[in-house]
């Protein structure tokens, strides 16, 4: 649904893109990751036809964004980082405003407006004026503005910064419900654990490049590093000093008698490591893998890369 | 759909919601109630200064009614051409400042309708305004009137200076980031269009004649008026008055007193070329009245500025896009 090659941007003489590739299957759910500064933005405006690329190849929704712009900004809804609102329009008209400017007027706009303001919870807020509305519910209403003309592709940069714990969720499940409905949907987001809940596939961002792509569970299990949790009834202190000093061990978190450990190498590693915990004359009663989490294996992935 | 079925539908896509949340955005924000009551107060302040002055010095005569007209006309021309550059300078900026420019641009409508739609309402602004300015042009009424013709003229002076300065500050607003240094740079380019023209053709019109005193009967055509001066929109007022050969005697003094201070001389007809309709016996364009030299330089600044308000809007600026089009993407190691 979105493939890009060798895409090329610079800002003056910044690179911001050195040669991107990527590919979206269509229906698919791709979180797009990467530090402060890597070229998501960019990459998404560019998709977008917000922002001209200097070199390589962009199609989405099998349109090339240079030649046919016009055919791709009816294929894809747009969420900004940062978005601003009208703030003497009222939200039903918001989303008349934008419907019009798609060139859906009259009852067809209506009809569309109170099913999208169904969508996102905002039926009751229909007649309030748009700067009235909490920084959740602008959110919502601008991911009811992206949905307008019924786009295949959503692109959606941040949709959860700034929002409390329920409006994340809130947001999260209108994402999941849109993804039942085959929208193809591409969220660059910090947050990674609800990437992790809601994404099929991931890619990975770093310094304008692509250093991982594919499914998400591959990527939590691709890396070479092991995540173990250990807990002890008594001689913490010897078990924290053998981690320390064991090659490849990496002491990541210690609350108390438990600690999480992550460990180079294969499960005969994590069996040494036990065996000489034990031997150092820790109690051992909970020695497992923990699943490794999105963000664990991006975090070991940024590492590796730089 | 075909090239111009899809670049019509860009258009409305622009034109219409644009137009439509301009409007009501307008009809709801105290700003322009509060606008056009500070504008017509200061309309009626002029009018009333001017009324007083007259009575008190005793100047009431057959031509108080044509010398009021003339100095209205002259207000208002000034007044709109600053207040329309002002509005039009924050309609595409202001888009940024707010952080709704990519959601706009996001959109199918077409860089032209944007800015269509972005102009439209401002010029419509300025409509409102020279309606609601009609009632005070009445009080020259009291004085023996003008005819419809000379109310028509200026009003399409009027609408003219607006659409030209309009489309100047809407030029400045796509190009510029903020709105601030728009409304700046359209203010100061809007005074050197009115006033520095003005100037610039007395030091003209000082070159070529020989210093004398100030013409005290009716203004001689000096032989080359600079084309410029039809820039200003105070080069056409004596158009729109009544009298043929009577130039407006505030902006006559005015100019006439910038003129000594730039050239050691007042020359012979001076500032009062252009502003005359009916002097000028010239063949050619030299020969077109003023009015009519003015709308044509207006329309020019007019397509001019849209259209670079067009391409500052667009996203993918056409030469660039076509340059890309032309590059093969490298394949990436």
């Amino acid at each position: 649904m979105i493939k890009t090659r060798g895409l090329k941007k610079s800002f003056g003489k910044v690179p911001a893109l050195r040669g991107l590739d990527i590919n979206v299957q269509e229906g698919s759910i791709y979180g797009f990751v990467g530090q402060n500064g890597a070229g998501k933005t960019t990459t998404l405006r560019i998709l977008a036809g917000l922002l001209l690329h200097d070199e390589g190849e962009v199609e989405v929704a099998g349109y090339n964004v240079v030649q046919n712009p016009r055919a791709v900004r009816e294929s894809v809804g747009y969420m900004p980082d940062f978005f601003g609102v009208y703030d003497d329009l009222r939200v039903g008209e918001y989303l008349l405003f934008y419907a019009a400017a798609y060139g859906i007027r009259g009852i067809t706009a209506c009809n569309l407006r109170d099913e999208l303001l169904e969508l996102v919870g905002l039926s009751d807020k229909r007649d309030s004026f748009v700067d009235a509305l909490s920084r959740g519910m602008q959110q919502r209403l601008c991911l009811a503005r992206s949905l307008v003309h019924n786009p295949q592709v959503l692109l959606l940069d941040e949709p959860a910064s700034g929002l409390d714990p329920l409006a994340r969720i809130e947001m999260r499940n209108i994402l999941r419900e849109l993804g039942t409905r085959g929208k193809t949907i591409v969220i660059s987001s910090h947050i990674l654990p609800e990437l992790a809940d809601l994404c099929t596939h991931v890619g990975m961002i770093t310094d304008g490049r692509l250093v991982y792509e594919g499914l998400l569970a591959q990527m939590a299990a691709g890396t070479e590093s092991q995540h173990i949790i250990l807990r002890c009834c008594s001689g913490a202190v010897q078990a924290k000093v053998v981690v320390e000093n064991w090659p490849g061990a990496e002491l990541v978190r210690e609350s108390g008698e438990e600690m999480e450990i992550r460990l180079s190498g294969s499960a005969g590693e994590a069996a040494a490591l036990l065996k000489e915990v034990i031997m150092a004359g820790a109690a051992v009663n909970h020695f497992a893998k923990a699943e490794k989490t999105l963000e664990d294996a991006y975090v070991q992935m940024a590492k590796e890369v730089n | 759909m075909g090239f111009w079925g899809s670049s019509g539908r860009g258009l409305a896509n622009g034109l219409l919601p644009l137009l439509g949340k301009e409007m009501r955005g307008r009809s709801r924000n105290w700003r322009f109630p509060l606008a056009l009551s500070l504008y017509l107060a200061f309309l009626s302040g002029v009018i009333m200064f001017f009324l007083s002055l007259i009575y008190r010095m005793g100047m009431v005569s057959s031509q108080t009614g044509f010398l009021f007209y003339g100095i209205i006309v002259f207000g208002l021309v000034l007044l709109l051409a600053f207040i329309t550059a002002t509005v039009s300078a924050t309609a595409i900026s202001g888009e940024r400042d707010r952080r709704t420019y990519d959601l706009l641009l996001a959109t199918t409508a077409s860089p032209t309708g944007i800015v269509l739609g972005k102009w439209l309402a401002s010029v419509i602004y300025l409509l409102f305004l020279v309606v609601a300015a009609l009632p005070l042009l009445a009080v020259v009424y009291l004085y023996g009137g003008i005819p419809l013709v000379a109310l028509g003229t200026a009003m399409a002076l009027c609408i003219l200076t607006g659409l030209g300065y309009g489309a100047l500050g809407l030029a400045y607003s796509a190009v510029l980031k903020r709105s601030q240094a728009a409304i700046i740079f359209s203010l100061v380019t809007v005074f050197g269009l009115i006033f520095v023209t003005l100037v610039a053709g007395g030091i003209g019109a000082a070159s070529h004649g020989q210093p004398g005193p100030v013409p005290q009967v009716v203004p001689v055509q000096a032989e080359h008026p600079g084309w410029y001066i039809y820039l200003s929109p105070l080069s056409a007022i004596p158009a729109a008055v009544p009298g043929g050969l009577r130039p407006v005697p505030i902006m006559g003094e005015l100019v006439s007193t910038l003129n000594r201070l730039v050239s050691a001389g007042l020359t012979q007809g001076g500032l009062w070329v252009g502003m005359d309709t009916t002097m000028v016996v010239a063949e050619g364009f030299t020969g077109w009245p003023s009015w009519t030299k003015f709308a044509l330089f207006q329309g020019v600044l007019t397509v001019v500025c849209l259209l670079i308000a067009t391409l500052a809007v667009n996203p993918l600026p056409p030469w660039r896009a076509r340059k890309i089009r032309r590059r093969k993407a490298e394949p990436y190691c």
